[in-house]
């Protein structure tokens, strides 16, 4: 059922109101479960260590401090040292900057090429559909890992090629997202009355289904962030992500798993933050997706 | 004998974002032992929720917070869940809107039958199936031995309903309800529902609660009705007298603006002005007030009680208070009652037509592949349009109805370049428009424009009402016209309020959607605006308003109009020249008001006596028209309604009819036309 508010000046500017307010609606219903209240603290405290991780690591993250090293956790080094005496707190957070820095360059990337991709497959002739998809379940097939030990071993370890295994891996599934929501959309009746008036196809691309498919991108990005951060630091922990001696969280699980008969402590200080952030953005996915699902949203 | 159904000061409240709605209030009313008692409404009246109420379906954010519903003696509000299920199933059984959502898709009928018959333990499988059968066959499925294997995408609309019906009735319930039973379905597949729930009736002294917003589907049906507006029962009676003689101003404006009540083209029809009244907050006085063109000041401070009038009729109106005398005068005659100032066909030019469509063939592409070479499959090529001749003289309205399926949406969007055309020609003002690319016409679309069916769905959804206006003009026009001007001008043009142009299209209302499809159409001026179903998912209220809209509008800036619609009395109000649409071509092409005292092909004929007229006294008895639509992808041979037609003659089995032209001017494709 469906109440419409009447022509009255009074309910007009109540209706304007409510609707200034549909953002912060959203945002209260997403912080009100515990799910997207608990998602949203862990982003926020993956993202602030991260950004601010020069000012709250107490040390150099490969200053060394022989003496102390293979600590367990004491005063000075709260999450204890490595072989080399390294702060194994700072190591952690400057790590978190690695993840955030694939993440987000990561994410995007894939987002504007998922996008661009989907919504012409989407709305374009048959046989271009045809052939995106067919490049898109060609990458789908190959497990990332193996995709990224193969590039590795041709082009040697890097950073940057960390970040693009993952960009063309991440692709597939952003374009297959719009292509399937742009094409329900290339038939309703809204997208046909855009025709009527003659707006161009870049027009109807841009302005009608765009703005149409893009939420969906972002409930799905939010559950993907822990899906990078965790390519990252899988084939860091196999050595093949970033070079010694930068910290990352990949990295300091693989040296504490060389130490595990010395210490278990960098494997717990390293894998703690990775749990954390993969729960926190999957929370804020999924609440997220709560909040902008037509199917769960009551009333209008 | 004691009513099967007695409401008693039923409140319902739905829990929202926006707080709780008092979707009704005060409700009461009876439902006597084998009669149809009719709850009619527009939308937001809560006449749906009454249904829900009574089967205690509301859903999850809905709650009865005072009265009671007492079904035989007993209240339902006190049933423990077990008992209520016993009673859904047993006692009550609802026929819902749309099948399709409400059958189990995955589920053959024969699963959905033994389901539904789980109660009864002491039948076997073998005879439950006996029973159903019988019972598809007495609604009127043909081959149900067959049939009942199938899923629910595998029938018509029509036959889905039947089967839905016939499921409703398995467990013989005392009490049938009926949720908009046949708005989904054509004039021809509704008159068949109406005279097949009519028959049942009769038969089986089940008791029926039926909830529409037709008030011609009622006036057939019914024996009592219940007149609702915005959670409240406004007026109640037995059927002949709340139509003859309705009290309410309400029940007056919704009857005297039934299009099929004012066939006179040049009448305006009456409009019931205002919307609904927030239903969150406490309503001082009358629910109607607002609304009311009699209202006067004791109707904004004091609820009316209810009035009898005579024996079973009661309304809820100051008005009628034997106490209340002197205030009666009634506000002068407004609009509503007026004429439009120039007959809007009489400027037609008689020269060159603006739109001149020849042989026009349309077909999309079947199975194709191997697909296409199995028995029985489909052809590799679905004519939708087969030989379509049309002429669109500058400054008339051509109406084109047909039943879904038809291809007269097909036609309308064809014109207007959005599909290709297979073969055949359409000119504006001369010029050829099939062979050009977007590119070329691109330019001719400022001069033609198209009303979508959907009020709200063909609206971009995440652009503002401002946008969406003026949109037409940022394709069009070059930049630098001033936005905001345009956006005030076109609103104030369609009557919307000004203050909804920065709102988006899930905000508006049915009607304010429309207006907005309407400006848009406007924009640019065009001389051709082609309209699909212009009125559909509008109450009947709004409907005129919308269509007394479109004919000022006509007048003010000559425009031509193609009305598309199912809606036959809409189309009656407003068109001058009426095409009737059969499996893509047109059947009959004439005057519309010869057409429809006279109509000369069966099928026009059929679908004219499909129309369920307001009028109690004058019921119809028989339906009208037998049979579905075939499907285009397998036509008959020959006259392509023979099938259905009832002057089929062995001639129309095997030779197809060519167009020929009658001695009043009208065309026709019929070896026998009815007129001469």
């Amino acid at each position: 059922m469906s109440v419409t508010p009447s022509e009255n000046p009074a309910s007009a500017a109540l209706a304007a109101n409510t609707f200034r307010g549909e953002g912060g609606r959203k945002l209260r219903r997403l912080l009100g479960n515990w799910q997207g209240l608990t998602g949203v603290v862990l982003v926020m405290m993956f993202l602030a260590s991260a950004i601010f991780a020069p000012l709250l690591a107490p040390y150099d993250p490969n200053a060394l401090d022989i003496p102390a090293r293979l600590s367990g956790p004491t005063w000075q080094h709260i999450a204890g040292t490595d072989q080399l005496g390294r702060d194994t707190f700072s190591r952690v957070l400057h790590g978190g900057r690695v993840a955030l820095y694939v993440a987000t360059i990561g994410i995007s990337v894939s987002m504007v090429f998922g996008l661009l991709f989907g919504m012409l497959a989407g709305y374009g002739p048959r046989w271009l559909d045809n052939t995106l998809l067919l490049l898109f379940d060609v990458i789908r097939s190959f497990p990332t890992i193996i995709i990224g030990l193969a590039a590795v071993a041709l082009l040697g370890p890097s950073l940057n090629l960390i970040l693009a295994i993952v960009i063309v891996t991440t692709i597939p599934a952003y374009a297959r997202l719009v292509r399937t929501s742009t094409m329900a959309l290339r038939n309703t009746e809204f997208i046909i009355a855009e025709r009527s008036l003659g707006v161009t196809l870049s027009g109807i691309l841009w302005r009608h289904i765009l703005p149409n498919v893009i939420g969906p991108m972002f409930i799905l990005a939010a559950m993907d962030v822990p899906v990078v951060v965790t390519v990252e630091a899988g084939l860091s922990f196999l050595g093949l992500g970033v070079l010694p001696p930068t910290a990352s969280w990949g990295s300091i699980l693989n040296e504490g798993y060389l130490l595990i008969r010395q210490t278990p402590w960098p494997i717990v200080a390293g894998g703690i933050p990775l749990v954390l952030t993969t729960l926190g953005f999957t929370f804020l996915g999924e609440a997220l997706r709560d909040v902008f699902d037509p199917r769960l949203a009551k009333g209008h | 004998m004691t009513p099967l159904v007695q409401i008693r000061n039923l409140d319902v409240i739905f829990d929202t974002d926006r707080g709780p709605v008092r979707a009704l209030r005060d409700v009461s009313f009876d439902v006597p032992r084998g009669k149809i008692v009719g709850v009619v409404g527009e939308s937001g009246s809560g006449k749906s929720t009454v249904i829900w109420s009574i089967a205690r379906l509301l859903s999850a954010n809905g709650r009865i917070v005072g009265g009671k519903i007492l079904f035989d003696g007993r209240n339902l509000c006190d049933l423990g869940e077990a008992a209520l299920r016993d009673f859904r199933g047993r006692q009550a059984s609802i026929v819902f809107q749309d099948p399709m959502t409400s059958q189990i898709p995955v589920k053959s009928y024969r699963q959905q039958i033994i389901d539904i018959l789980y109660r009864n333990r002491e039948q076997s499988r073998s005879q439950k199936i006996g029973h159903a059968l019988a019972m598809m066959r007495r609604v009127g499925i043909p081959d149900s031995e067959q049939r009942i294997d199938q899923f629910p995408h595998q029938f018509s609309g029509g036959m889905r309903q039947r089967m839905g019906i016939a499921m409703a009735l398995l467990m013989k319930p005392q009490l049938l309800m009926a949720d908009e039973p046949t708005t989904a379905l054509d004039v021809t597949m509704e008159a068949q529902i109406i005279h097949l729930l009519r028959s049942l009736q009769a038969e089986m002294h089940t008791t029926i609660i039926l909830v529409s917003h037709n008030l011609g589907l009622v006036a057939e049906l019914c024996d009592e009705v219940v007149v609702m507006y915005a959670g409240e029962v406004v007026e109640r009676g037995p059927i002949g007298a709340v139509y003859a003689r309705p009290a309410h101003p309400y029940t007056q404006a919704l009857i005297n603006s039934d299009p099929a009540r004012v066939t006179e083209r040049r009448r305006y029809l009456p409009t019931i002005p205002g919307d609904l009244p927030d239903v969150r907050f406490k309503q001082a006085g009358c629910i109607f007030a607002g609304r009311c063109p009699k209202a006067f000041d004791r109707c904004r401070h004091e609820e009316p009680a209810a009035h009898v009038l005579e024996e079973g009729h009661d309304a809820r109106c100051h008005l009628l208070d034997p106490r209340q005398v002197a205030s009666s005068s009634v506000t002068a005659a407004s609009r509503q009652e007026g004429w439009v100032p120039v007959d809007p066909g009489s400027n037609v030019a008689a020269t060159e037509p603006l739109v001149r469509v020849r042989d026009l063939r349309v077909s999309f592409p079947g199975r194709g592949g191997l697909a296409s070479l199995l028995p029985g499959a489909q052809p590799a090529k679905i004519d939708v349009l087969v030989d379509v001749n049309l002429d669109l003289r500058a400054g008339e309205t051509l109406g084109l109805v047909g039943e879904s399926g038809s291809g007269k949406t097909t036609l309308g969007r064809c014109i207007l370049g959005l599909i290709p055309a297979s073969s055949g020609s359409i000119t504006l003002r001369g010029r050829e428009l099939t062979r050009l690319s977007e590119r070329e016409f691109r330019p001719l679309r400022e001069n033609m424009a198209m009303m979508f069916q959907d009020p709200v769905g063909s609206l971009s959804p995440r652009q503002s009402v401002r946008s969406l206006i003026v949109e037409p003009l940022d394709v069009h026009r070059p930049k630098g016209f001033d936005r905001d001007a345009v956006a005030l001008k076109l609103a104030d043009m369609v009557n919307l309020p000004r203050e909804l142009l920065s709102r988006y299209p899930h905000q508006l209302s049915g009607g304010q959607a429309r207006r907005v499809g309407v400006a848009r159409a406007l924009a640019l001026e065009p001389d051709l605006i082609i309209a699909d179903e212009p009125t559909a998912g509008l109450d009947v209220s709004i409907q005129g308003e919308v269509l007394n809209l479109m004919r000022d509008l006509q007048i003010a800036h000559n425009l031509t109009y193609l009305i598309i619609s199912h809606n036959l009395p809409v189309v009656r109000h407003i068109s001058g020249r009426l095409a009737i649409m059969y499996l893509g071509r047109i059947v009959e092409q004439g005057d519309c008001e010869a057409i429809f005292r006279r109509p000369a092909h069966p099928y026009t004929e059929a679908l004219i006596n499909g129309i369920p007229q307001p009028d109690p006294e004058h019921r119809r008895t028989l339906a009208s028209i037998e049979g579905e639509v075939p499907s285009v992808a397998f036509r008959p041979r020959g006259c392509e309604f023979h099938a259905r037609c009832r002057y089929a003659q062995a001639r129309c089995r095997e030779e197809p009819p060519e167009e020929t032209v009658l001695s009043d001017g009208r065309t026709i494709r019929c070896h026998f036309p009815l007129t001469g």
